[in-house]
C-alpha cells in the first residue's frame, strides 16, 4: 500500500491561480470518482464490515440481533459438518481442476497456433463452451452423463468400457465437474493463444539455428516468455475455484432429481457432501437455515482466502497497478 | 491512510447501525375484513401442467364461493423461497402458503414466520378431531403452536411385480422383514456380475429407500421429551440399519447393488427401475400408482403395506406418511381473507376430494377419506388404509427442520457402504451432531 | 496487442533453401507430417468441445420416448419441442427479465465505470494506489462474502426483495471488473491526445468524451459484453434476489425450475437449454473480435 503521494502540483509558493487549479483538480477527481467511491462504500465496505459484525451475533431474519461471542466461530469450525468437506472439496478442485484447466489451455493454446486450415473453425469451436451459460452447460452435461440413459455411458456401454456414475457417485463427481471445467477452456486458450503469438519470433528462429528440437523451443523460449500468464492463469483460476457455486450446486440437484419444487429435500453437496464449496455453505447457512452469524463466518473465511490469493497475485503480477509515469 | 478511507469507514459505520436496528417484526393483528372485495396471493409448490390445473380448479371453486376474495395463485415456489420471502416481507410476499415439506413444519412454527392459526380454529369452530386424522393433526404442529394444516397427504407402501411374483412362486405380499428378505433374494435373478432383475433395491440412495422412510417400520422416537436426539437410545434405528445392511449383503453387497442403481432411469420418469422391471419390489408412495399408468408399465402392478419387523408382527399396515401443508403468513395483512381459503382448501370435503381426484394424492379428511366421490381402486384404497393406521408415522417437526435427518442418512451412507462399522458409536455421534445443529439454530 | 486473426508461422523449420534437394523434399515430408499430426489432434479436440452441443441440439429435437433411449439420431424431428418451451407460461417473462437486467446493468455499468477508470488511468491524486487495489480485491471477492448484509439491507430496508433491482442498481455505482479492464487499456493511449485536446480548452470531460472514448472502442466493446454475459448467466444474483417472485425470475434461474417442472422430459429440458444458450451464441458470431480482444486484455497487459 505505498502511496505515490504526489502532489497536483509544484511545491515552492502557491500563486492564488495554483490553489484554485489544485481545488478544481480535486473537484474533477470527486466528480469523476465518486460513482465508485459510493459504490464501494456501500457495496464492498459497509457489507464486508457488517459481516464481521454479524458473525458475531445470534440473527435469524426475525428477531433482533445477539450477541453470542465466539459462538459461530466455533461452530463453524467444530460442529457444522460441511465445512472440512467444502475446504477439502476446494483443495481438491484447486489442485485437480485447476491444474488439467492451465495445462489443458495451454495445449489448446499451443494447438491453435500450429493450426494452418480451418483456424478459424477451430478457434471458435474450441471457444463457444465457454460462453454457455453456467446453468445451461451444467444441465446439459448432467443430462450427456446421466448413469442410466446418458449417451457418454450408451457409448462407453457400448464399447464394453465402464460406465462410471459421475455426478451420482462421490468418486466421480468431482472429475465429472472437471471435464465441464475443461469443455469451457475458452478464456485461458485465447490468453495463452495470444501470448504465445508475442513470443519473439527471432528467439525460435535463433533456438532452431542451434539445433533446438521441439521440446527444447518449448522449454527454453516459449515457457520463459509465457511463465507470468500461466502464473496468471493459476492464480486467477484458484480465485475462481473460491468463487465456485453454480456448477456443482446445480449439478448436485439435477443429478440427485431433487430440483424446482420438489417434495424432498435437497442433500447439500450431492452425492455424498463431494460437490460442497464454500460458496454453497453461505447459502446453506444463510438462506436455507437463516443463521446468519453461520453464514457470515463462512463468508469471513471466504474472504481471507480470496484475499490471500490476491495478494499474491499483486505482488507477482504488479503490472496490475502500472500507471504510466 | 487517505481521507476517501475515513470518509468510507464512516458512511459504513452509519449504514451500520441501520441494519443493526432492524429486525424485530411483531405480526400485524387480523383486522382486516373477508367479506370485502379483497386479493390475496397464494402460493404452492406444484409444477406440473396436470398439478397446476388442478389447484386453479380448486381454486376457482373458492372464489365462486366467495366472489368477495380474489386469489392471485403463484405456482413452483419451494420451501426456500418461502422462508426468504416471509422473512423479508414486502408487496410480493404471500398471504397463503403450502409446501410439500413438513420437515419444515418446526421452522415455520417456531420462528412464527407462519401465523398460529389457533384463534382461526376457534372462531370458525373447526374441531381438528372430527377433521384431521391423527399423525396429520401431529405434523401439522410444532410444540404446541399449531401454525399449520394438512393439505393432502402422501402414504409410503410396498410396490410389487405380480408377474414376477408368479413367476418366483411367491402367492402373497410379504408381511414380515424376514418374509420380505426371503422374496427379495428369490426375485433377484443374476445376469454376468450384475442383476437382469433384483428383488429390491435397499441402497439408501435407491430413490424412496431412505432411513426415515424404512424407520418408519420400526416405531421409531426421534427425540426425547426434552427435544433431544434420540437415535442412539432408541432400538429402532440401530435394529434398522442392521436389517439393511443385512439385506445389502444377502444381495450381493454394497458395491454390486451401487453399479447396478447407476443403471437406473430417472426416479420420475418413465424409465423407473420399477417400471421397467428392473426391480421386483419398491417402496414408494401412492403417487406412483398414476406414473406407473402413464409410463405404460407392461405387468400387473401389485400394492400392500410395507413390511414390519418380525417382532411387531402385529402393527402390519403401517407406513411413512407425509404430506402437504398449508399456512398463512405471519406478515400477511389480510389474514381473515386468507383464512376463509385455508379452511376451505383443508376442511371442504368437496374441495379436498375433486383435489385428491385430481392429482392422485390421498385426501387429508376423515370424511373426504369415507367420500364415495373419491375414486380410489384396489390399490389406491391399500393407501388410503395405510394412512389412516394408527401406528403410521411420519418424521417430526424440528427446530432447525429436515437437518437431522440428512445428519442421520449421512452416518447410514457411511454404514451401509462400510466406511463405518461400528453402529452403537456411529449413532451417538449422529445424536452428538443433531444437538449441536439444533442449538446452533436456536 | 497482437493482431489475433492474423496466423502467425511458429513452427520455424529448419532453415533451408527452397528447392527440390533431397534435403528439401525430406522437410516437405516432415511438414506434411506435421500438418496431418496437428489437425489430427485439432479435430479430436473439436468434436470434444463440438458434440456436447450436438448431443443437446439432437435431443431437444426428440420424442419424449426415444430421449432415453440409446439411439443418439432422432427417429422423428420434432421441432415443436423448442415451441413448447417458448410457450411455456413464463419463458417469454424470463426472457424480457434477463434482458432488462443484462442490458440496462451493462448501460449502467458503463455509463458509471468510464469515468471512474479514466480517472484512476490519468489522473494524479493521493490514494490512487490504494483505489486502485480496492478495485482489485473487490474484483477477486466471490459475491457470497457479502450477500449477507447485502439482502438484508434490499429486502428489510428498501423492500426491493423478489425485483431484480438489488442486482442492477449497483451497476450504476461501477463495476470493479470493468473499471480494472477499462483502464488497463486507457494506459495504452498516449496522453498526448488528451494534453492537445486541453490545449484547445476541452474540459477533462469533453477530453473523454470527445477524444479518448472513440478511440477505445474495442475495450468499451469488449467490456459492454463481458457484463451483458455476466448478467446473462448470473445465476447466484437471481436464486437471492429474485427467486421469491417468479415474476422476476431471470432464464439461467427459470431453467432449473423448467427442469424442476419437466424432470421427466429430457428432450423438452434440452430444447430450453438450447434456448437459453442460443443468444448469446448468436451474439458470439457478431461480436467474436471484441471479445477475444476482451480476454487478452485480462490477461496479457498484466
Amino acid at each position: 500500500m505505498t502511496a505515490t503521494t504526489i502532489a497536483p502540483a509544484r511545491r515552492p509558493a502557491l500563486s492564488e491561480g495554483l490553489r484554485r487549479k489544485r481545488r478544481q483538480e480535486r473537484l474533477r477527481n470527486l466528480a469523476f470518482l465518486s460513482p465508485w467511491l459510493i459504490g464501494v462504500s456501500v457495496f464492498f465496505l459497509y457489507p464486508l464490515v457488517s459481516t464481521v459484525y454479524f458473525s458475531f451475533m445470534k440473527y435469524d431474519g426475525f428477531t433482533a440481533p445477539t450477541w453470542v461471542g465466539l459462538k459461530n466461530w466455533t461452530y463453524v469450525f467444530t460442529d457444522y459438518p460441511f465445512f472440512w468437506p467444502a475446504l477439502r472439496n476446494t483443495l481438491w478442485l484447486v489442485i485437480v481442476m485447476v491444474t488439467l484447466r492451465v495445462l489443458f489451455g495451454l495445449g489448446i493454446g499451443l494447438l491453435i497456433t500450429k493450426v494452418k486450415t480451418g483456424a478459424g473453425f477451430f478457434r471458435t469451436a474450441f471457444y463457444l463452451p465457454y460462453l454457455a451459460p453456467p446453468v445451461a452447460a451444467t444441465m446439459a452435461f448432467a443430462f450427456l452423463l446421466n448413469p442410466g440413459t446418458g449417451p457418454v455411458n450408451n457409448i462407453l456401454g457400448s464399447l464394453g468400457l465402464p460406465q462410471p456414475g459421475w455426478f451420482n457417485d462421490p468418486h466421480w463427481s468431482k472429475p465429472a465437474l472437471t471435464l465441464l471445467a475443461l469443455w469451457g477452456i475458452g478464456d485461458l486458450m485465447v490468453i495463452f493463444m495470444a501470448s504465445l503469438l508475442d513470443v519473439p519470433l527471432e528467439q525460435y528462429e535463433a533456438a532452431s539455428l542451434d539445433g533446438a528440437g521441439w521440446w527444447q523451443r518449448f522449454k527454453f523460449v516459449t515457457m520463459p516468455n509465457i511463465q507470468p500468464i500461466v502464473l496468471f492463469a493459476v492464480i486467477t483460476g484458484v480465485i475462481q475455484t473460491m468463487q465456485y457455486y453454480t456448477q456443482p450446486l446445480v449439478a448436485g440437484k439435477v443429478a440427485s432429481g431433487v430440483i424446482g419444487g420438489s417434495g424432498q429435500q435437497f442433500e447439500p453437496g450431492y452425492p455424498e457432501k463431494s460437490t460442497l464449496t464454500l460458496p454453497q455453505l453461505v447459502y446453506h447457512l444463510g438462506f436455507q437455515r437463516f443463521d446468519t452469524g453461520g453464514a457470515c463466518v463462512i463468508a469471513l473465511v471466504l474472504f481471507g482466502l480470496a484475499m490471500v490469493f490476491t495478494a499474491f497475485l499483486m505482488r507477482r503480477g504488479s503490472g496490475f497497478l502500472a500507471t504510466d509515469d | 491512510m487517505p481521507r476517501v478511507h475515513r470518509a468510507v469507514l464512516a458512511a459504513a459505520a452509519i449504514a451500520l447501525l441501520g441494519t443493526a436496528c432492524t429486525g424485530t417484526s411483531t405480526a400485524p393483528a387480523a383486522s382486516d375484513d373477508a367479506t370485502k372485495d379483497t386479493t390475496i396471493t397464494f402460493w404452492h409448490g406444484w409444477s406440473a401442467p396436470s398439478e397446476v390445473a388442478a389447484i386453479d380448479a380448486n381454486v376457482k371453486a373458492f372464489e365462486a364461493k366467495f366472489p368477495n376474495i380474489k386469489v392471485k395463485v403463484v405456482g413452483n415456489i419451494n420451501d426456500d423461497k418461502i422462508k426468504q420471502a416471509l422473512r423479508a416481507g414486502g408487496p410480493n410476499s404471500p398471504d397463503v402458503v403450502s409446501s410439500f415439506t413438513t420437515d419444515n413444519v418446526g421452522t415455520f412454527c417456531a420462528s412464527h414466520v407462519f401465523a398460529d392459526l389457533k384463534p382461526f380454529l376457534d372462531k370458525s369452530g373447526v374441531d381438528l378431531d372430527k377433521n384431521f386424522p391423527k399423525p396429520l393433526q401431529d405434523y401439522t404442529q410444532f410444540q404446541g403452536t399449531r401454525c399449520t394444516l394438512p393439505l393432502l397427504n402422501d402414504a409410503y407402501g410396498l410396490y410389487y411385480n405380480k408377474d414376477a411374483f408368479k413367476a418366483a412362486g411367491i402367492t402373497s405380499p410379504p408381511k414380515t422383514m424376514s418374509e420380505f428378505d426371503a422374496a427379495a433374494k428369490k426375485l433377484t435373478k443374476a445376469k454376468g456380475d450384475s442383476f437382469s432383475q433384483l428383488g429390491f433395491m435397499p441402497n439408501f440412495h435407491g430413490f424412496e429407500s431412505t432411513t426415515t422412510h424404512f424407520a418408519a417400520q420400526w416405531n421409531p422416537t426421534y427425540f426425547t421429551a426434552e427435544g433431544k436426539s434420540n437415535l442412539a437410545a432408541d432400538p429402532a434405528f440401530a435394529n434398522m440399519l442392521k436389517w439393511q445392511s443385512n439385506l445389502v449383503k444377502e444381495l450381493g453387497g454394497f458395491a454390486k447393488l451401487e453399479k447396478y442403481r447407476a443403471t437406473f432411469g430417472d426416479e420420475f420418469g418413465a424409465k423407473n427401475p420399477f417400471h421397467t422391471g428392473q426391480v421386483a419390489m419398491a417402496i414408494d408412495g401412492e403417487w406412483r400408482l398414476g406414473m406407473a399408468k402413464e409410463a405404460g408399465v407392461k405387468f400387473t402392478m401389485g400394492v400392500a403395506p410395507f413390511p414390519v419387523p418380525d417382532d411387531q408382527a402385529d402393527s402390519y399396515g403401517k407406513g411413512y406418511l407425509s404430506g402437504t401443508i398449508i399456512g398463512i403468513a405471519n406478515t400477511s395483512q389480510k389474514q381473515n381473507a386468507a383464512w376463509e381459503l385455508v379452511k376451505f382448501m383443508t376442511t371442504d370435503t368437496d374441495a379436498v376430494v375433486s383435489f385428491a381426484n385430481a392429482i392422485h394424492n390421498v385426501p387429508s379428511t376423515l370424511d373426504a377419506l369415507k367420500s364415495p366421490k373419491l375414486t380410489a381402486d384396489e390399490n389406491f384404497k391399500t393407501f388410503l388404509e395405510i394412512a389412516q393406521h394408527p401406528k403410521s408415522s411420519t418424521t417430526p417437526a424440528s427446530p432447525n427442520g429436515g437437518a437431522y435427518q440428512l445428519t442421520l442418512q449421512d452416518f447410514a451412507y457411511a454404514f451401509e457402504a462400510g466406511k463405518q462399522t461400528d453402529l452403537a458409536a456411529g449413532l451417538a455421534r449422529t445424536d452428538a451432531q443433531v444437538d449441536k445443529d439444533i442449538a446452533q439454530a436456536k | 496487442m497482437s493482431n489475433l486473426l492474423i496466423d502467425r508461422e511458429l513452427d520455424v523449420p529448419p532453415a533451408t533453401a527452397p528447392g527440390l534437394t533431397a534435403a528439401g523434399r525430406a522437410v516437405r515430408r516432415t511438414r506434411f507430417l506435421n500438418w496431418v499430426a496437428v489437425h489430427a489432434v485439432a479435430v479430436a479436440a473439436a468434436l470434444f468441445f463440438v458434440l456436447p452441443f450436438v448431443f443437446v441440439f439432437l435431443t431437444a429435437l426428440m420424442s419424449d420416448q426415444q430421449a432415453l433411449t440409446r439411439n443418439l439420431w432422432p427417429d422423428s424431428w420434432h421441432w415443436e419441442n423448442l415451441r413448447t418451451v417458448w410457450e411455456t407460461p413464463g419463458f417469454l417473462t424470463w426472457w424480457k427479465n434477463t434482458l432488462l437486467y443484462a442490458g440496462l446493468g451493462t448501460a449502467l455499468t458503463l455509463l458509471s465505470s468510464i469515468p471512474v477508470a479514466y480517472a484512476l488511468a490519468r489522473f494524479k491524486f493521493r490514494g490512487r494506489n490504494f483505489a486502485m487495489l480496492l478495485v482489485i480485491s473487490t474484483m477477486m471477492l466471490p459475491p457470497q462474502v457479502v450477500i449477507v448484509p447485502m439482502y438484508l439491507f434490499w429486502a428489510k430496508q428498501l423492500h426491493l426483495s423478489g425485483t431484480l433491482w438489488p442486482l442492477i442498481i449497483p451497476m450504476a455505482f461501477t463495476d470493479a471488473f470493468s473499471i480494472f479492464l477499462l483502464r488497463q487499456f486507457l494506459l495504452t493511449i498516449p496522453k498526448e491526445y488528451v494534453d492537445a485536446a486541453k490545449v484547445d480548452g476541452c474540459s477533462d470531460f469533453r477530453a473523454l468524451v470527445r477524444v479518448i472514448l472513440p478511440m477505445a472502442k474495442p475495450a468499451i466493446a469488449a467490456v459492454a459484453l463481458f457484463q451483458f454475459f455476466y448478467c446473462w448467466n448470473d445465476y447466484f444474483g437471481p436464486q437471492i434476489y429474485a427467486s421469491e417472485n417468479p415474476a422476476a425470475w431471470t432464464l439461467s434461474y427459470g431453467l432449473e425450475s423448467f427442469k424442476g417442472a419437466h424432470h421427466t422430459n429430457w428432450n423438452l429440458t434440452m430444447a430450453a437449454t438450447l434456448l437459453v444458450m442460443a443468444p448469446v451464441i448468436i451474439l458470439f458470431f457478431f461480436a467474436q473480435k471484441a471479445f477475444i480482444e476482451g480476454v487478452t486484455l485480462t490477461g496479457v497487459k498484466g
